[in-house]
């Protein structure tokens, strides 16, 4: 039973479906940049309607769509292109502590290229204030980047709160929203971002593709990261994948268009979820309720060891312990830790992330789940 | 993390769980729950045999697991403080990976003072 949307999601068949008409003899296989004939024309015909369906998913406009091999790479481009690009005016950055790393080992390579990098800590609730970000900025700051959702706790950033600080300041705006896409409505152009990272596997899309929105309205400008062939603006060059943006393309759109109502049952279900989890005793809810998307639930569970936790839960149901890059390493999450949870609460965490397929019996399965395993493990533990 | 199909086993089917109580059961721990690894043995012995075996386990399947073995199979051998297998031997039974030896050790550590304690009890020598 697959509970970690949040990691990914399986491909929409429709999404499928279009992406296979992209790649034999009989369907649209032409490389979109040759524009000499008609298999280019037709290739290149659909990448534009997959920026226009990501652009309008988001508010953007579609020239501001540059096409990339995911949100990873998207954040690399962002952070280090603009970074470098407005190097003259100063060299210190803001994030915080509890971005995705392709955000944070990001910013230690800016370290290492000479800039400074101050990393916000979020206040209990899991969220970064406007207030925070506004007191770190300085004379010589060039970029703050934000994510919109975090991947862990869900809880969401309030972005165009700090877009306007930003823009007060002049200084350029950077915002991961790879968790944002079919959950939360978001207007790129409308908040005054700079960039934006999205990702098509978060929403129903296939792997290995993502894009870096970067506002032509307010004149945003990086550096390239790779050269050859000019494509994407000239700031990401390489033959684009035809297959993978019509993916994200109709990916986006069918997301945008269910967001309302995918809402409004995933609350429904997030909400029972933690009913019966918080029945069970010693569950801890990460991130404030208030502030979470729908979709996503975080707890850390007493008298317990995290990775005792996912084994005894892991053939019943599939969720994770923090994010699916950084679970890996079995550390405590450092983003539960940048919360204020104890190294053990940290540990003993489970994330659990909803889709478009999750019922309610889903939900109680994963409560029956959770439940045997807290009490075999608890008393084992002697608790 | 996967598990062998040993660790699995001994991590779910945990038939020596628990406590022993009365007189002549000596108990040991090591490790600090706080720090993700703790272990209990209560043991149970007579005329230097081991006749019952208790674990408490809060920490990973892999400590989990092996602190049930220890338990189940010391049952019926000599009481020592030695593990009924090498640490080695463990590691590779289990498929423990190498940067957990440490909690094998603490393992072993547990053992180690539960069997001094019931030796202790029992007026039998230390060694």
């Amino acid at each position: 039973m697959y509970l970690d949307h949040a990691a990914t999601t399986p491909v929409d068949p429709r999404v499928a479906a279009a992406m296979s008409r992209c790649l034999t003899a009989d369907g649209v296989f032409g490389n979109p940049g040759s524009t000499a004939h008609d298999y280019g024309e037709a290739a290149g015909n659909l990448v534009e309607t997959a920026r226009l369906q990501v652009a309008r998913a988001v508010g953007a406009e579609a020239a501001d769509v540059i096409f990339t091999s995911g949100a990873t790479e998207a954040d690399n481009l962002a952070i280090l292109g603009a970074a470098e690009y407005y190097r003259g005016a100063g060299r210190h950055v803001v994030t915080a502590r509890t971005e995705h790393e392709a955000v944070l080992d990001t910013c230690r390579e800016l370290e290492r290229r000479g800039f400074e990098v101050t990393y916000l800590k979020p206040d209990r609730r899991g969220a970064i204030g406007v207030d925070q970000v506004e007191a770190a900025l300085r004379s010589d700051t060039v970029l703050v980047s934000l994510m919109h959702v975090n991947n862990e706790t869900g809880v969401i950033a309030d972005i165009e709160a700090v877009a306007a600080a930003c823009a007060r300041r002049g200084v350029r705006l950077h915002v991961d929203a790879a968790q944002s896409v079919g959950k939360l409505a978001l207007g790129f152009t409308r908040a005054g971002i700079d960039y934006l990272a999205l990702s098509a596997h978060k929403a129903y899309g296939p792997k290995g593709v993502g894009a870096l929105l970067v506002s032509r309205r307010r004149g945003a400008q990086l550096k390239p990261l790779q050269f050859g062939g000019g494509q994407e603006r000239g700031l990401r060059s390489g033959t684009v994948p035809t297959h993978q943006v019509v993916g994200m393309g109709l990916a986006f759109e069918i997301a945008a268009a269910s967001t309302a109502a995918d809402v409004q049952r995933l609350t429904v279900l997030r909400d029972r979820l933690w009913a019966g989890l918080e029945a069970q005793g010693g569950a801890l809810r990460n991130g404030a309720p208030e502030l979470c998307v729908p979709h996503v639930l975080n707890v850390s569970f007493e008298g317990v060891e995290g990775e005792s936790l996912l084994a005894a839960v892991s053939p019943f149901i599939a969720v994770s312990r923090g994010s699916a890059c950084a679970s890996a390493h079995g550390e405590p999450s450092y983003v539960l830790r940048a919360l204020g949870r104890s190294d053990q609460l940290a540990q003993s965490s489970l994330r659990f992330s909803l889709g478009t397929p999750s019922t309610q019996q889903h939900v109680d399965a994963a409560i029956a789940a959770v439940g045997r395993a807290l009490r075999h493990l608890r008393k084992l533990g002697g608790a | 993390m996967k598990y062998n199909a040993l660790t699995r086993h001994y991590f779910e089917a945990t038939a020596a769980a628990g406590i022993l109580e009365g007189p002549g059961v000596g108990r040991g721990a090591s490790g600090s729950r706080a720090l993700g690894t703790w272990v209990q043995f209560d043991v149970a012995a007579a005329r230097g045999r081991v006749v019952a075996a208790r674990f408490l386990a809060f920490g990973c399947p892999h400590t989990i697991a092996i602190s049930a073995w220890v338990a189940e199979s010391a049952v019926g051998g000599v009481l020592e403080p030695s593990l009924p297998a090498d640490i080695e031997s463990l590691r590779e039974q289990f498929a423990v990976p190498v940067e957990k030896l440490g909690r094998l050790l603490t393992v072993e550590d547990a053992w180690s003072a539960a069997v001094v304690a019931a030796r202790a009890l029992a007026g039998a020598p230390e060694g």
